[in-house]
């Protein structure tokens, strides 16, 4: 569910590490370097990388900008192709018979059929529909604040790890003891709140 | 602390605080007064889920429809549980707000903020921008109010009045099962 939607999921980061040089002009050039993509994997994705928020099929930007004011709106697209292990068993048996008839051998070696698998996989991943994920991102400049929109620990691990790639900043889970160490504004309290125990509620 | 150790070993302070949360919307009929004269208006809805978190064995209770949540509830913190995840409305002076808050992580599911009214303006670009400066305001004032919560129970937890005012308190209430009224903080 997108941003715009009027349910949304929210996972709060503090960006740690300042952007070289001039601020925008960086901010541009990281959604460059991480726009979506093909890529090279020997996981499931396909292709990756930062689109419009308004149109996850525009990934140059030439629609729609990504700054409002003083935020930056993006969306991660993730798109992903699993084939199923019974359809990869079928193609599978198929062509190792082939390939056991053609060379008259018995039976394939560990190399041979490991070579077989990984190149059906690579074709049969291009006959399949990719499964597209698509998460919001809106990134408050002037708070140094990022808002994912999806709770899931798969979904923010690639985020994060696009984020660093991207703009060289790395995001720290606004967890409560973070957020309590920024509102507690002393150092006595932020000590206390370091040697804090938990409590029990039990009567 | 690296950041895995900050989680687990303080992961107690989200659950605390939304157990505290509950109290507090409990005692004081929903209205959650802060230092400054605000008020928050805290409403628990009908979904909450508690866990025992410094046991061996992690163990957890989900509770689920309307009026049961409180005699379950308690219940599960008689056991020593705590709030793990609810489902709360927050209002403060401007609007209202639902969402299910995850206590260890801080974070907001099912976020609903008032809707977000159509602009006048002329350019669908335009349109978009407006429409999105809104939400995200609306979504800023909603956290706003969960950071102003948050604030509040980190000075009283910090304060000498915890132990001798506050925790006496909610321990009195969790065993009678009412509210228990602790005078101004």
């Amino acid at each position: 569910m997108g941003f715009a939607a009027r349910s949304v999921s929210i996972f709060r980061y503090r960006i740690k590490g300042e952007l070289e040089g001039s601020f925008w002009d960086a901010v541009a050039e990281g959604v460059r370097k991480g726009a979506f993509r093909e890529i090279e994997s020997a996981g499931d994705i396909i292709a990756t990388g930062w689109t419009s928020m308004e149109d996850f099929t525009d990934h140059s930007f030439e629609q729609a900008g990504y700054v409002r004011g003083n935020y930056v709106a993006l969306s991660l697209r993730i798109d992903s192709v699993r084939i199923p292990s019974r359809i990869l068993e079928i193609h599978y048996k198929k062509e190792s018979a082939k390939l056991l008839q053609e060379t008259g051998r018995r039976r394939l070696s560990s190399g041979q059929s490991r070579e077989l698998k990984d190149r059906l996989k690579e074709s049969l991943r291009h006959q399949a529909f990719p499964s597209i994920q698509v998460y919001d991102v809106v990134w408050n400049t002037a708070e140094g604040v990022v808002y994912f929109g999806q709770l899931s620990a798969r979904a923010r691990e690639r985020f994060e790890d696009h984020f660093k790639k991207s703009f060289g900043l790395t995001l720290v889970p606004l967890i409560p003891y973070i957020r309590a160490q920024e509102l507690l504004e002393s150092d006595a309290e932020n000590n206390q709140l370091d040697e804090l125990k938990p409590c029990s509620f039990v009567p | 602390m690296d950041f895995l150790e900050i989680l687990k070993q303080k992961a107690f302070l989200g659950r605390e605080f939304l157990t505290w949360l509950w109290f507090k919307s409990e005692q004081s009929g929903g209205r959650v007064e802060l230092p400054g004269d605000s008020v928050v208006e805290v409403i628990f809805l009908n979904r909450m889920t508690l866990d025992l978190s410094e046991a061996d064995t992690p163990q957890s209770v989900t509770i689920k429809g309307e009026h049961s949540e409180l005699r379950e509830g308690l219940a599960a913190l008689r056991e020593g549980k705590k709030i793990e995840e609810t489902r709360v409305s927050l209002r403060g002076s401007l609007n209202e707000f639902t969402l299910t808050f995850k206590g260890t992580w801080l974070s907001f599911g099912s976020f609903r903020t008032p809707p977000v009214l159509p602009g006048d303006e002329a350019e669908p670009e335009d349109e978009w921008e407006a429409s999105f400066l809104e939400k995200i305001s609306l979504v800023e004032e909603g956290i706003g109010l969960v950071d102003l919560l948050f604030g509040h129970f980190l000075k009283l937890r910090l304060s000498p009045n915890w132990e001798t005012l506050e925790l006496p308190a909610i321990r009195e209430w969790i065993a009678k099962g009412e509210p228990v009224l602790t005078g101004p903080q």
